[in-house]
């Protein structure tokens, strides 16, 4: 869920920009970002600065002891990675290329982006044992530019721009709300309304069509599904995003998170501009807080108005009934600043990640017809006709699960997440200095057919198990993370597309649209299609 | 922050009423979740405390007592038990590292696992057919005299340790 903060971000912070200003824009960002890195312990000297002590072999591992240092460690040249991102738009096909290094240089490589550093571990093991190795705060990635723009404002960071303490006791109040299955259960009635006006669009839509059935760009009705779903928990209230009309308030907040990514190009490089060059190249810094205004306005305007929902019922000595947000308002365990920048994340992390799941899903469903079938009978079966699932009816509905899973396996929001080692690290037989941006492959870990046979087959089934012994070494595929830093909203994304998948597939069948071909992924900040989705909805027999 | 001022104020009169609680109970399980790291208070009486014994890393038994209701990963909490690394996501199944180890008829004895569950399970290092993650396992007098096997814990890849070993 945490959209942004995966590691391209450092990437993108180093050298994403539009053709026109990429390679001024690289050679500021290594000016600036050499003090930086200096700071947080990545330099260049690092690949070669070993402790003595290290080199010396371990005693009880026999023969292939040395313990390797990142210079030895593979990995493609800094000239050809310059050309492969710049001239080639390789922020697009990071993923691809994640796979493509994978094959040539390893389960562990190092790539240089400028100054900046990336030892990318691309092995379901290595990755297992990197998030095993986790202390108590976990750092993803540099978000100076985001706290810069907090500080400016006088706001406070959130659960994806905080770090170290402040992090920790947000997350510790956060995750005993919204991490449980069970606490997030009690949701499902809210979710199951949002549902039912996701299938009334769904209808109103597909009328506007000669067909009668289509439903252009599916992504943009799972956008507003999301939003509509995350913010009916967040903030206790409906925006009518699935509306005939949308309320301004929310189409303002739609255009500000537009802005934010549709600019990524520039708004996540804006702080990588060093200040003082900030009057020279004003733009990308200005987008970013213009963006951030939007989105921010957009919280303290609905917290504000449950504030003051709580008050007036105070005042007429009502009892103060809710859900997150109340208890958030009430309890005080945040300052209200924090309430409003972790709802503000919370918000901007829980609608790209879902609707782009939930339009892989319904584009996999429809591309596999016989897959659909098995999973429809599935669901009929077990509610029944006409009955509306539950939270507590998804355990019954093992194929629906599976294919969250699958789709996230295949098309995992974020190809790859990022950490920054919190101490010295031998990994895969290196040894990697505290400080260094690893990023985890989980795209390439997904692929690979020692983790998942036939692995780019489309199988929800694969992850059904036989009994509660029958185990699947699953860390191949995590979307979500894995400990104590992993995606906080990930029980309420898997409800809400549990739920909608549910629902669609008991009343639709989903078809392709004869538009639609082959559509490709391309990463753009995440993973997501790179073509419009067009896909049929078509009324099943009751 | 006139809104802040205003509720605390007026909170202030009635913060024990209005405590959390009112919102919890009305949502459900936010209550239950809380109890499950409040539940040190001495209400119930001691005779109907269970023992459990865990064993450590170093094959160590560790019998202590908790009460039922309680996870076994609250009585690592309240007895202060230190399996290092042990309950990092506070038993919000984000993580695996309350993992333990049963025998097998224990095990059969514990009552289902959910899929949330399972899926940790799958995440956690030295998986056994009897192995449950402690925070999903509720004490109950049935319970009594249980052992729960620490198992080895990961191989630390911090400093100078080879990963290969």
């Amino acid at each position: 869920m945490a959209s942004l903060s995966h590691f391209t971000t450092a990437c993108w912070k180093n050298l994403q920009g539009d053709r026109m200003n990429k390679q001024l824009f690289f050679i500021l960002r290594a000016l600036h970002k050499s003090a930086a890195s200096e700071a947080s312990g990545i330099s260049a000297a690092g690949e070669e600065a070993m402790p003595d002590r290290l080199i010396t072999p371990v005693a009880d591992v026999g023969e292939k002891t040395r313990i390797m240092t990142l210079k030895e460690m593979p990995g493609p040249s800094t000239l050809s990675n310059l050309v492969e991102f710049i001239w080639r738009d390789g922020f697009s096909r990071i993923h691809e290329i994640q796979m493509e290094h994978r094959k040539k240089f390893g389960k562990i490589f190092k790539s240089r982006f400028g100054p900046q550093l990336v030892v990318s571990v691309a092995d379901r093991d290595l990755v297992a044992e990197v998030l095993r190795a986790e202390g108590v705060a976990p750092q993803r990635a540099n978000m100076e530019s985001w706290k810069e723009y907090r500080d400016m404002i006088g706001s406070s960071t959130g659960l994806i721009s905080a770090e170290g303490e402040d992090w920790l006791k947000m997350r510790s109040v956060l995750r005993q709300l919204i991490m449980r299955p069970r606490d997030v259960a009690v949701f499902s009635d809210d979710v199951n309304k949002v549902v039912d006006d996701l299938i009334k669009r769904v209808c109103i839509l597909r009328t506007q069509e000669p067909d009668g059935a289509t439903v252009h760009n599916v992504n943009d009705l799972f956008f507003k599904y999301a939003m509509e779903g995350v913010a009916a928990i967040l903030y206790e209230s409906r925006l009518g995003c699935l509306e005939n009309e949308i309320p301004q308030e929310t189409q303002d907040y739609i255009t500000a998170l537009h802005l934010m990514f549709s600019s990524f190009k520039t708004t996540m490089y804006a702080g990588a501009i060093p200040k003082w060059l900030r009057p020279v190249i004003p733009k990308p810094w200005e987008e970013f807080c213009l963006s951030w205004d939007g989105l921010f306005k957009f919280s303290r305007l609905h917290v504000d108005k449950r504030l003051a929902e709580i008050e007036a019922q105070l005042e007429r000595g009502e009892d103060v009934k809710g859900g997150l947000l109340t208890h958030l308002l009430i309890n005080k365990e945040m300052t209200m600043e924090e309430i409003y920048a972790n709802l503000t994340e919370m918000l901007l992390a829980g609608v790209d990640t879902t609707s782009f799941t939930l339009s892989w899903a319904s584009y996999l469903l429809a591309r596999h017809p016989r897959v659909q079938q098995q999973i429809f009978m599935e669901v009929k079966r077990t509610l029944g006709p006409g009955a509306v699932a539950t939270a507590d009816d998804v355990p019954r509905l093992p194929l629906i699960r599976g294919l969250v899973k699958e789709t996230l396996r295949l098309f995992p929001v974020l190809p790859g997440n990022g950490r920054i080692t919190q101490d010295d690290l031998v990994v895969g037989g290196y040894f990697i200095p505290k400080g260094t941006q690893l990023a985890l492959c989980h795209y390439s870990t997904s692929f690979e057919e020692e983790n998942f046979a036939d692995a780019s087959d489309f199988r929800p089934d694969r992850w059904i198990r036989k009994d509660s012994t029958d185990r699947v070494d699953n860390f191949g595929s995590i979307p979500f993370g894995y400990g104590i830093r992993s995606c906080i909203g990930k029980r309420v994304a898997e409800l809400e597309m549990h739920l909608a998948l549910t629902r669609l597939i008991q009343k639709f069948q989903i078809c392709m649209c004869p538009r639609t071909a082959d559509v490709k992924a391309k990463t753009h900040g995440l993973l997501c299609p790179a073509a419009p989705i067009h896909l049929q909805f078509i009324d099943r027999e009751i | 922050m006139a809104f802040v001022t205003a509720l605390r104020r007026l909170a202030h009169v009635r913060l024990r009423e209005y405590s959390w609680r009112t919102a919890a109970v009305t949502s459900g399980a936010w209550l239950t979740s809380q109890r499950s790291f409040t539940s040190s208070s001495p209400s119930l009486r001691s005779d109907n405390k269970v023992t459990i014994n865990f064993v450590n890393r170093d094959g160590e038994k560790i019998t202590v007592k908790g009460s039922p209701g309680d996870s076994l990963l609250d009585i690592v909490i309240n007895e202060d038990l230190d399996f290092d690394g042990f309950g990092a996501c506070e038993g919000t199944l984000a993580c695996s590292t309350c993992h333990l180890i049963f025998d097998e008829d224990t095990y059969k004895s514990l009552g289902p696992v959910t899929d949330e569950e399972m899926d940790m399970l799958d995440l956690a290092y030295g998986l056994t057919d009897t192995s449950r993650l402690g925070c999903q396992i509720c004490l109950t007098k049935s319970l009594e005299g249980v052992v729960a096997r620490v198992p080895e814990s990961v191989a630390d890849i911090r400093q100078s340790k080879d990963e290969s070993s």
